[in-house]
């Protein structure tokens, strides 16, 4: 599973073996299972999570307990709530939806790891600016798009969780009703299917 | 003649059952319970008798696409309702058979069928993913449904019971369903102290699925019910004694030697047409059908 990690950094910078061996001590793997909640809101935890294997979510739940999904986390995907990293209380509840398979990350790793491999640091930038990217992309998605329109976004983005995650969770993470996001497929079916 | 006996490999206990959706409690021998060669039967969830308490609101799988492969429903108890996206429905009861051949794709549910969930009672089923040559995966979906009444039989001497033909051929009887490879599978309705022989080509990969009762296999191996016997790839010749009332699925068929991708419901030749088969689905090439 570290070993997973360890491809998924070195796709991105030139880092040895031994130089992933010196800041692989503060990494722990862990395992969760289908449906267990990881983090509530109000924690304030002191990590994050790589995804190695399995799937994940953050959410909030409104005051009439409706969920509304704001990330999921299939493999190679981090996940945390970023508020933690001011030692601020989570506002948001993270899940496994499927048994996952994590590789655990201290808040302050990146910064702790860069002092001994220097080249992790323009990395967690453009990681930082990608996930901005994406923030804004999304919010705009949010304001501006057409439910199929934001259905369309997220095929692209996550292809296989039509398969792996229940509709209602796909309505939730577009900010639509289940019914629109049915309307939505039957019309894209209608259009599409020969039989 | 002894030379020519095909040897049991192993007897395979049923592993932990899983659900599937909330209307199958299923086995799975193989491809994750057992690693064992059955090509071109890929999958096999054996659903072992359980009884469900009455529901007026039917339990089942919801919607779910397939391509490249053929799924075969075999019913022993309940029955089953299934309905799919090009507007295609059916029920299976008990001794019918659903040989759905899946291809290019289909968008199906399935669940128990309303009667039945609203009496409640036992349940029994088998489902078989049967894959398919890389020249077929694409061709057009089709349904060949084999009720009981219409199933190809043959009778055992001696008041021996019969043996149904789903597909291939034993004794000259030609089995009712179509099959793109050469596929030999039977139900074996046997009464106590029938004595019957199959002889199939070595090559074939052969399994039986004790649904029901006890049979002594080549005067020597003993096989009890809900367990599967696997055969060793040597030899043809294979004689079973039933030692109570029994009922045996039998599986023979030819290997399909291509490279084999899995993701979820798609069984395709390569990592590029899962992820054609993946955006076609999102894309609603599959078709709809109401939740």
């Amino acid at each position: 599973m570290i070993n997973q990690f360890k491809n998924y950094l070195k796709e991105k910078i030139e880092i040895t073996d031994e130089q992933f061996d010196s800041i692989s001590a503060d990494l722990k793997i862990k395992k969760f299972d289908k449906n267990e909640i990881v983090q509530y809101t109000g924690d304030i935890s002191k990590h994050g999570f790589f995804v190695c294997k399995g799937l994940m979510r953050t959410y909030s739940i409104d005051s009439k307990g409706k969920e509304h999904i704001l990330q999921f986390a299939p493999e190679n995907w981090l996940i945390s709530d970023r508020n933690n990293m001011n030692n601020e209380a989570s506002i948001f509840f993270i899940d496994a939806i499927e048994v996952t398979e994590v590789v655990v990350m201290p808040n302050d790793f990146i910064e702790q790891a860069a002092i001994k491999v220097p080249c992790l640091q323009p990395m967690h930038t453009r990681l930082l600016n990608n996930s901005i990217r994406f923030m804004q992309k999304r919010i705009n998605m949010l304001l501006s798009a057409t439910a199929e329109e934001r259905y369309l976004d997220f095929i692209k983005l996550y292809p296989n969780l039509t398969l792996r995650v229940p509709q209602w969770m796909i309505a939730s993470y577009l900010g639509i009703t289940p019914e629109s996001l049915s309307r939505v497929r039957k019309e894209l079916a209608n259009k599409h299917f020969r039989p | 003649m002894e030379t020519n006996i095909r040897e049991v490999e192993h007897v395979l206990k049923a592993p932990a059952p899983h659900m599937v959706g909330d209307g199958f409690r299923v086995h799975n021998f193989f491809p994750s319970g057992y690693e064992i060669d059955m090509s071109p039967f890929f999958l096999m969830d054996y659903g072992s008798k359980i009884e469900f308490s009455a529901r007026k609101e039917p339990r089942g799988v919801g919607i779910h696409p397939h391509r490249g492969f053929e799924t075969v429903t075999i019913a022993y108890h309940g029955a089953v309702a299934h309905h799919d996206s090009a507007g295609n429905s059916g029920i299976i009861y008990p001794g019918d058979v659903q040989w759905m051949t899946a291809a290019s794709g289909i968008l199906h549910k399935e669940y128990h069928e309303e009667a039945y969930s609203l009496a409640g009672g036992a349940f029994q089923m088998v489902q078989l993913w049967v894959n398919l040559p890389a020249k077929d995966k694409m061709s057009k979906p089709k349904y060949q449904a084999i009720k009981q009444a219409d199933m190809s039989k043959y009778i055992l001497p001696n008041d021996g019971g019969h043996i149904e033909i789903i597909a291939g051929n034993y004794n000259d009887v030609k089995g009712t369903a179509s099959t793109f490879t050469p596929i030999e599978l039977y139900n074996a309705r046997l009464n106590q102290g029938a004595k019957i022989s199959f002889n199939f080509n070595s090559k074939f990969n052969t399994g039986f699925m004790m649904i029901e009762g006890s049979i002594k296999i080549n005067d020597s191996v003993i096989a009890n019910q809900d367990t599967f016997t696997h055969f060793k790839n040597k030899g043809e010749h294979i004689e079973i004694e039933a030692l109570e009332n029994s009922v045996v699925l039998i599986l023979s068929g030819e290997p399909i030697h291509e490279p084999i991708v899995q993701y979820g419901p798609f069984l395709m030749n390569t990592d590029e047409e899962i992820n054609q088969a993946i955006s076609d689905y999102n894309q609603g090439k599959f078709g709809y059908i109401e939740e």
